[in-house]
């Protein structure tokens, strides 16, 4: 685990020797090879930068190399010990440990304490994603007072021991090849300080529903301003349009109320009706948001300019909507989803002794279960995008059940067929639902997803009892035989699927999953925020949810908006781009390449007496994604914690041959 | 017996954390965060909760302890979160709007503030017993750190195990055998209390037509748990009867739950997902062996579970779907499960030998503060909610509660919980105290 004097790497030492041939030797290669001059050219030019690097060399590195097992993720293919005695072997690197996990706390001793006991100034941890544990580490480095920007953590895990299962040891050669190149990293690496910026201590919530409501109530409560915006004419969202909801059996007005109240008798809220987000620019502490709605002259439409902090996406679902003729939807009249079956069964008078739905006395009902979820490859029609919505949507069964023993309650006499693959009644208080709606004669079939049920018209005369709809199932408790069930209604219960804020997800760069909700970091460990740091998700946005759990994941929001507003500025990853004035000329190329507006921007300056063009980069706009280096004529850009030098030196390390103990011999730079 | 100390003017936490959990740890970081002071106590030896025991977590198969270990190391180097193991929340009184938080810390024999975590005395120890923690599979000593990746890293001695050789207090380096210790209850004040004291599992023998106290191979989820896990007792795989490699694993859900003649009509929520990535697991760790899950439902109901269920079906896990109702031990140590099947109109009453049964149990709240505190049950035995848009609200003022503590859970689920009731326990605190102080002072106080 020693620094061997013998495997220093000395750049470019053969080409020195060609360099010094001696002026005869020279006449006789040009006479030999004509092409020697212009050879001889390239070994210059090389010799200079090698030159260059040199001077740039740094001082002497200690690098603390961490390998983790992960408990046995990574050991169980890549063959930690071994990397952990060849990267001991690479200059500059001090010690070499493997810890079966980096991350708990021992774990994170053992390297602040070497950092202190070994006078480490750099260390590599090569275990799982960076965006799993990365801010571990950096804070564990920090603990230990070194710059948290002198570590580098090297993904061996999801890039080596998952995605290389069955080739150990071309992951242990991998793990090897990525931690030399991490280290050599480090050996240009310089002490940055995250950036700090303003932080508007203000939240935009964009949805009115349950969700949005809640994360609005809770961050004023906690003394933050926020804004909420929400594109219909009232609160409230999808329980408007409910009546009595699981498992408390209030009404879903009761809840709108209670939450309404409080966003408006709240003085750090506002709320800005028939309104629309239109804009998003900015980053976390700084977003610039523009909005949408009457609020010019007699309502007339304008927009507003709104500084705030952070974002909550309480966005919210659509109901599946089925395609015409699916179950005969917008077929028969009498084919309902089970959110119109809802608003029909609020209409009925309460004195009334039958159900009648367009002019038909509804004796039987059958329900639907997982209408537009759970759908199958190569059984159900895909959306218009291709795509199928594989999931489930969480509330269906226990929203049918309910509404089954409703129909059961109250009218006695009507029949209710209940179709389901799997009943889910997951929660607290809906097991009951299954059970009572048993009790109370609700008669069950259940399918499998690959056989699908089907609805058709009744061929049987059209006699005064039978019924106009018939349900064909291949009943599994019947094990499997083929049945008919004559009913005068069908209601479908249909899944969730998001909200069409496609303008939304592409202004402010959010990212959605395989079932276009909303996506978060880690179900764990971030589980509402997203790649946009000051983003935050609140409710179905992000999947399928009841009305407890969308609460409590607006709660959730809420908690992460309050912590971040606790500081009074916002700490970014000083990742961006910095000019070298010196060189730059004032081309402007550079911000022609710039994505990110605002990021990069020509700014007069004064260079010896002489008014000039100079590049400015503005940190918080720029997202460091380095696209103005390269076309900068003068080199005179660079990525902070990302610079060129530092790219040279993590290819050197990922191709050059590992050190061993046997032959510790430099690395030979060929020219091409 | 146990002298009681009021600790009034010692260190007064603006909120306490009941239960050291994934539930209490992310209330916790989530009030610190804010700038809170939290007091974080665990009954245990360690802080980590029941997720330090899993092997790897569904949907994503991320290892639990890559997920727990950082936030047991953030809870432990908070600047305001303090922790409290070994310590049992006796009974909460509230006077005022203030909770005294009654606390019994428990005798450890080992004084704290000079144990170092280095082992010495468990190694030396002689007394070895089934370690808890490893279902019994592996042993522990009769002192010694919980586990490698404990927090604190200090040496407990339990009393019961211990032969009292004396072994430990000669080998100990910085002289932190303390025999004499005693219990001592203290009462710590404060203004917010979130209950997060998670849940236990009903017994193995809940059912006794399972007959699992008649065969070692009938095991709970947590033990294969263990089993799965790679840094495990056995690092592998094996039967516990006798050591065997099993060549067919069932899997009987709703072995303790949805079902009303052992008193839990209710669904425990987590054990379709975890049955399902054992399954998946399984079938990595012993590629030949048959796999199968009888179930009523498969409720993979969250955000990527129902994915994740169909690729369990495309891997070649078997699903049958049955109620067992009864299971025999036969020769060798295998097992006769008795099903009744709704797959073969000829032959639905099945008989199915496995090696190794996994019986799903039901979870149960593993406190019952009804009597000592003023929180209230639900009729299920979990802490009752009874607000309509505030899920983490409690009956008592000042009291929340987060977690399975509030009815069954799985972690994603849990942790969203957690962070809700932060939030609710930051806003009342605020607007506590902006009751009684100005604007610009309660800036001060909060934040």
């Amino acid at each position: 685990m020693s620094d061997t004097n013998g495997s220093t790497r000395q750049p470019g030492t053969e080409d020195l020797d060609l360099a010094c041939a001696s002026p005869e030797e020279e006449e006789a290669l040009l006479e030999a090879d004509p092409n020697y001059m212009k050879q001889r050219a390239a070994v210059q030019q090389h010799l200079e930068r090698v030159q260059q690097k040199r001077s740039d060399l740094p001082p002497e590195v200690r690098v603390g190399v961490y390998i983790c097992r992960c408990g046995g993720n990574i050991s169980d293919v890549v063959d930690v010990e071994h990397v952990a005695e060849v990267v001991g072997l690479i200059p500059g690197v001090v010690t070499a440990k493997v810890n079966t996990f980096c991350c708990s706390d021992p774990g994170q001793q053992t390297i602040t304490s070497d950092i202190l006991e070994q006078n480490l100034d750099r260390v590599v941890v090569a275990s799982c994603s960076p965006s799993l544990h990365e801010q571990t580490f950096r804070g564990a480095v920090s603990r230990a007072n070194l710059n948290p920007y002198l570590y580098e953590q090297v993904n061996i895990r999801e890039q080596g021991s998952w995605a290389h299962k069955h080739d150990h040891e071309g992951a242990t050669q991998l793990a090897i090849q990525m931690i030399s190149a991490a280290v050599g990293k480090l050996r240009y690496s310089t002490p940055l300080d995250q950036i700090k910026l303003p932080n508007h201590r203000k939240a935009l919530v964009i949805g009115g529903g349950i969700g949005g409501m809640k994360a609005a109530v809770d961050m004023a409560g906690r003394g933050i301003l926020v804004m909420l915006v929400e594109k219909s004419d009232r609160l409230g969202g999808r329980l408007n349009e409910r009546g009595r909801v699981y498992p408390s059996e209030k009404m879903a007005s009761d809840f709108v109320h209670e939450l309404v109240q409080k966003v408006n008798s709240h003085k750090n809220i506002e709320v800005l009706l028939n309104s629309n987000v239109t804009s998003v620019s900015g980053f976390i502490g700084n977003f610039r948001t523009v909005i949408t709605g009457p609020f010019g002259p007699a309502g007339a439409t304008a927009t507003t300019d709104q500084l705030v902090g952070a974002i909550v996406m309480a966005t919210g679902y659509r109901p599946y909507v089925p395609r015409d003729g699916e179950f005969l939807y917008r077929q028969d009249p009498c084919v309902l989803t089970t959110p119109e079956f809802i608003q029909f069964s609020q209409s009925i008078d309460a004195h009334a002794r039958d159900m009648v739905y367009h002019g038909r006395t509804i004796r039987s009902i059958a329900f639907l279960h997982c209408v537009g979820s759970r759908q199958l490859d190569g059984v159900h029609e895909p959306q218009p995008d291709g795509t199928l919505n594989t999931y489930c949507s969480r509330v269906c069964c226990s929203t049918i059940l309910q509404q089954a023993l409703a129909v059961r309650e109250r009218f006695p006499k009507v029949r209710v067929y209940d179709f389901h693959r799997d009943i889910r009644t997951y929660g607290r208080g809906e097991e009951d639902y299954y059970i009572n709606a048993s009790k109370a004669g609700v008669v069950f079939f259940r399918f499998n997803g690959e056989d699908p049920i089907k609805v058709e018209r009744s061929t049987r005369p059209n006699g005064k009892k039978s019924a106009p709809l018939t349900v064909t199932v291949k009943d599994a408790l019947t094990w499997g035989e083929e049945l008919e069930v004559p009913v005068d209604m069908v209601v479908l219960g249909v899944g969730m699927m998001p909200s069409h804020i496609e303008d939304l997800v592409e202004s402010i760069k959010l990212s959605t999953g395989e079932d276009h909700f909303l996506q978060e970091v880690h179900p764990k460990l971030r589980p509402v925020e997203v790649a946009v740091n000051g983003v935050l998700l609140a409710g179905t946005a992000q999947g399928p949810m009841n009305i407890q759990e969308t609460l409590n994941a607006a709660g959730a929001a809420a908690v992460k908006a309050a912590s971040m507003f606790a500081k009074d500025v916002v700490e970014l990853n000083p990742f961006v781009a910095v000019v070298d004035a010196s060189r730059c000329t004032g081309e402007a190329i550079c911000v022609t390449q710039c994505d990110y507006e605002g990021a990069l921007k020509m700014v007069e300056v004064e260079v010896d007496g002489r008014k000039m063009q100079r590049a400015e980069v503005n940190a918080g706009l720029c997202s460091g994604c380095g696209a103005c280096v390269p076309v900068c004529p003068t080199h005179a850009l660079d990525v902070d914690g990302w610079r060129l030098d530092q790219y040279n030196a993590m290819v050197d390390g990922l191709v050059s041959e590992p050190p061993s103990a046997q032959c510790a011999v430099p690395e030979l730079v060929h020219l091409g | 017996m146990t002298p009681t100390t009021e600790q009034s003017n010692a260190y007064r936490p603006d909120a306490l954390v009941v239960g050291g959990g994934i539930a209490g740890m992310q209330s916790a970081l989530d009030l610190a965060d804010q700038g809170l002071k939290v007091m974080l106590v665990e009954r245990g030896p360690s802080i980590g909760g029941h997720m330090i025991a899993l092997a790897k977590v569904f949907p994503t198969l991320d290892c639990a302890s890559c997920i727990t270990a950082p936030k047991m190391s953030a809870s432990s180097h908070h600047d305001n979160i303090k922790i409290l193991v070994n310590t049992e929340v006796q009974g909460i009184q509230t006077l005022n709007g203030v909770h005294h938080v009654k606390l019994l810390k428990k005798a450890t024999y080992v004084n704290f503030d000079k144990c170092i975590g280095c082992r010495l005395c468990e190694y030396a120890c002689d007394a070895e017993y089934p370690d808890p923690l490893e279902e019994g599979l592996g042993a522990k000593r009769a002192i010694g750190v919980a586990f490698t990746n404990a927090i604190p890293q200090k040496a407990v001695l339990d009393p019961e195990l211990c032969a009292t050789c004396g072994t430990c207090a000669r080998v100990c380096p910085t002289d932190a055998i303390e025999f004499d210790q005693q219990a001592e209850t203290v009462i710590v004040q404060t203004d917010a209390v979130v209950v997060a004291s998670g849940f236990a599992l009903n017994s193995l023998n809940v059912k006794p037509q399972y007959n699992a106290a008649r065969s070692k191979n009938i095991i709970s989820a947590l033990t294969m748990e263990r089993l799965l896990a790679p840094h495990g007792p056995y690092g592998r795989v094996l039967r516990p009867s006798d050591g065997k490699i099993p060549s067919s694993v069932a899997f009987v859900q709703c072995a303790g739950s949805r079902d009303a003649s052992i008193g839990v009509s209710y669904c425990s929520r987590v054990c379709c997902m975890y049955a399902i990535k054992q399954a998946m697991l399984l079938s990595g760790a012993l590629p030949i062996a048959d796999i199968t899950i009888y179930y009523m439902d498969i409720r993979a109901f969250g955000k990527g579970y129902e994915q994740f269920y169909q690729n369990a079906k495309a891997m070649g896990v078997n699903f049958v779907r049955g109620k067992v109702a009864r299971i025999d031990p036969v020769d060798d140590g295998d097992l006769s499960l008795h099903v009744e099947t709704t797959e073969d109109p000829e032959n639905f009453l099945q008989e199915h030998r496995h090696d190794l049964v996994v019986l799903a149990q039901g979870m149960l709240p593993d406190w019952d503060m009804s009597g000592t505190t003023p929180v209230q049950r639900s009729s299920d035995g979990f802490v009752a909610t009874p607000m309509l848009t505030s899920p983490t609200l409690t009956t008592a003022q000042g009291i929340f509660v987060a977690g399975v503590a509030a009815g069954p859970k799985d972690i994603v689920d849990t942790i969203a919980e957690a962070g809700a009731a932060a939030m609710q326990v930051s806003q009342y605190l605020y607007q506590k105290r902006s009751a009684n102080v100005s604007e610009s002072q309660t800036a001060v106080l909060v934040g």
